[in-house]
């Protein structure tokens, strides 16, 4: 089992590398193609003297990394307040069929309906504080996470979930002995999708609703000129992102090796 | 003669300008100079004689970016192309560039050559400036800041200090100047819950802040019309004096492209002469033609118009001509960016050489 969390974690490991490159890689040539402005368009070197060697950049760098602390929260509470919206949902779906039917359009509605467009009617009603960022980055959180927990949940084996009725357990018991252990890797997939998504949504909340964090700082620096300050915080939330997938990664590692369906391969 | 001195040593200090912000492009080298060929717009012949009249040549279509969307606040504009005034002066056409809340900021566009001129703030402007773009100010339409703060008249805010304990609502753009103001008026920031807002006051309507930071021009007028009544100050009138509207272009447009600035200049001023003569004027055409799509009301839009002459024409201006900054105004400004955290000498943001110089040559433009 070691060996398998060992191969799964260096995976993970080398596809943090390799995308780094990858997006450096791809940066210099983004600017070199499209022969941009080096006012407005820094490269991976400036954003560095930005962050580290200017003169002010103690005070940049304060100011980005307060910024992402309040982000990285306010991510968080979107990704909790969505993933147990979707958990108690996709649960509900599993034991009552009608309950999909009703909701699903409900659900596929928070989809197709552009965020930006429906933040100006959330704040209106969940006002600007905590509420807002938990609804705003949850819905971004919430659909992916439902779909995938909605099919995690039903991909038990039917044997299993016969033997428990069988000894006499009701629906509740299929749905914790046999559902929910098979749906953990579906939970995982959605965290892959979700934790990123989540990000993205706090950012958005933070632009439009709350004032704060990375979301407000961006656009505040692109307004008063700081495109050093603009490209150093998407650098900075852009690692902050691809380091969360990771650790989503490591613990998928973990628990699928315990749980996931290659449990007793790895031998 | 003295004009051929002028413009070599502009040039020389326009070509240490940018030679400078080329070795700030690591690895992006000779940006600059694409973009500055971008922004002549195939005028090559511009250096030659000075005097000759700028009617005779032709300095193609002349790009201009506005501060915001196509209402009447750029009224002297849409007289200017309607009346010929950019073709009078040199020029082939000019293209108005719309901003507003999701645009990209004017100094970018300004700097990276998209326009030629731009309409922006000192604020701005010389924030773009300390972040090594090289810009320069050259002219101000309004010599009296616009910022305001609207509340509703049954619950009234008429002074900084009356803010205190209220919500307000502040738009990104408008940030910096909002925490200069506060500095100016020795108002602690943590006594106002500042409400992060677009540019829609429809939260000040429906009660979720107390004030709206807007143009006195535009967000109380387009209020007034539909029935509310409202209230605003001047940030102007408590000590926050900045020019605005003020005209943009590049160091290296005042040293290669002097006499293209003054044609624009002079395009605009005889645009905006006409457009404070007559606030209908500038109204109707925003509401029928340029800001046509916008779904602007023409009345509030005269309304507008003339809340915006008040800004633009005072004893300074009617004597030294439109656009004029004196050096008293120009002090007060730097202090105030000051204030704002702008930190900028007035040499490096203003270069009001050109515009005095305009006056002096064709003094029937006063």
């Amino acid at each position: 089992m070691l060996a398998t969390i060992a191969l799964r974690v260096g995976r993970t490991v080398l596809s943090v590398v390799a995308s780094a490159a990858v997006i450096v890689g791809l940066w210099y040539a983004f600017i070199k193609v499209f022969d941009l402005n080096s006012l407005v368009a820094k490269d991976p070197k400036a954003v560095w003297t930005y962050l580290f060697t200017a003169e002010k950049a103690p005070q940049s760098r304060k100011a980005i990394l307060d910024g992402l602390w309040h982000t990285l929260g306010d991510a968080g509470i979107g990704y909790l307040a969505g993933t147990v919206a979707a958990i108690v949902v996709a649960v509900t779906f599993v034991l009552f069929r009608a309950v999909e039917r009703a909701l699903m359009p409900v659900a596929m509605m928070l989809r197709s309906v552009p965020l930006v467009a429906m933040i100006p009617v959330l704040t209106l009603v969940f006002g600007r504080g905590l509420t807002a960022v938990g609804v705003i980055a949850g819905i971004i959180v919430f659909f992916p996470s439902l779909v995938n927990l909605a099919f995690g949940l039903r991909s038990g084996p039917p044997a299993a979930a016969d033997l428990v009725l069988a000894y006499g357990g009701g629906p509740a018991t299929v749905l914790r002995k046999v559902a929910l252990p098979s749906a953990l890797p579906a939970l995982f997939v959605s965290a892959r999708i979700a934790v990123p998504g989540a990000v993205i949504g706090a950012l958005l909340a933070e632009w439009l609703a709350t004032g704060e964090g990375l979301g407000y700082y961006m656009q505040r620096a692109q307004q008063t000129f700081n495109y050093g300050g603009v490209w150093a915080a998407v650098v900075v939330i852009t690692v902050a992102s691809v380091a969360l997938y990771a650790v989503v990664g490591f613990l998928e590692a973990i628990v699928l090796a315990r749980y996931g369906p290659s449990a007793g391969r790895g031998r | 003669m003295t004009t051929g001195l002028d413009r070599r040593r502009f040039l020389r200090r326009g070509v240490g300008v940018s030679a400078g912000v080329t070795l700030l492009a690591a690895g992006g080298g000779g940006l600059l100079a694409a973009c500055g060929s971008d922004s002549d717009g195939g005028d090559t012949s511009t250096s030659s004689s000075a005097s000759a009249s700028s009617s005779a040549r032709s300095f193609g279509t002349l790009a201009v970016r506005l501060s915001w969307i196509k209402n009447v606040e750029f009224a002297g504009e849409y007289i200017a192309d309607q009346r010929g005034y950019y073709k009078a002066a040199g020029f082939s056409g000019v293209n108005l560039i719309a901003g507003g809340a999701a645009a990209t900021p004017q100094d970018t566009d300004v700097a990276t050559g998209k326009a030629f001129i731009g309409i922006s703030s000192p604020d701005i402007t010389g924030n773009a400036i300390t972040q090594g773009a090289p810009l320069k100010i050259i002219g101000a339409q309004y010599q009296k800041n616009p910022f305001a703060i609207m509340s509703l008249s049954k619950n009234a805010i008429t002074s900084p200090e009356a803010m205190i304990g209220k919500k307000i609502g502040v738009q990104a753009t408008n940030e910096s100047v909002w925490s200069a103001f506060l500095t100016a008026n020795k108002i602690d920031p943590s006594k106002i819950t500042k409400v992060p807002v677009e540019f829609d006051p429809l939260p000040l309507t429906t009660g979720t802040v107390d004030g709206w930071f807007s143009f006195v021009t535009n967000e109380p007028n387009a209020l007034r019309v539909k029935g509310f009544d409202v209230t605003t100050f001047l940030l102007a009138d408590h000590n926050y004096p900045l020019v605005s509207e003020t005209f943009m272009v590049t160091d290296e447009s005042i040293a290669k492209n002097r006499d293209k600035v003054k044609a624009a200049l002079t395009a605009e001023i005889r645009g905006w002469k006409d457009a404070t003569a007559d606030p209908a004027l500038g109204a109707k055409l925003a509401a029928t033609v340029y800001g046509k799509d916008l779904g602007l009301d023409e009345k509030e839009q005269v309304l507008e118009s003339t809340d915006q002459n008040k800004l633009i024409l005072n004893a300074d201006t009617k004597k030294n001509g439109l656009f004029t900054v004196t050096d008293e105004l120009v002090d007060e400004n730097i202090a105030t960016l000051k204030l704002a955290g702008v930190d900028i000498t007035a040499d490096k943001l203003f270069d009001l050489s050109i515009i005095r110089e305009l006056y002096k040559e064709k003094p029937e433009l006063v």
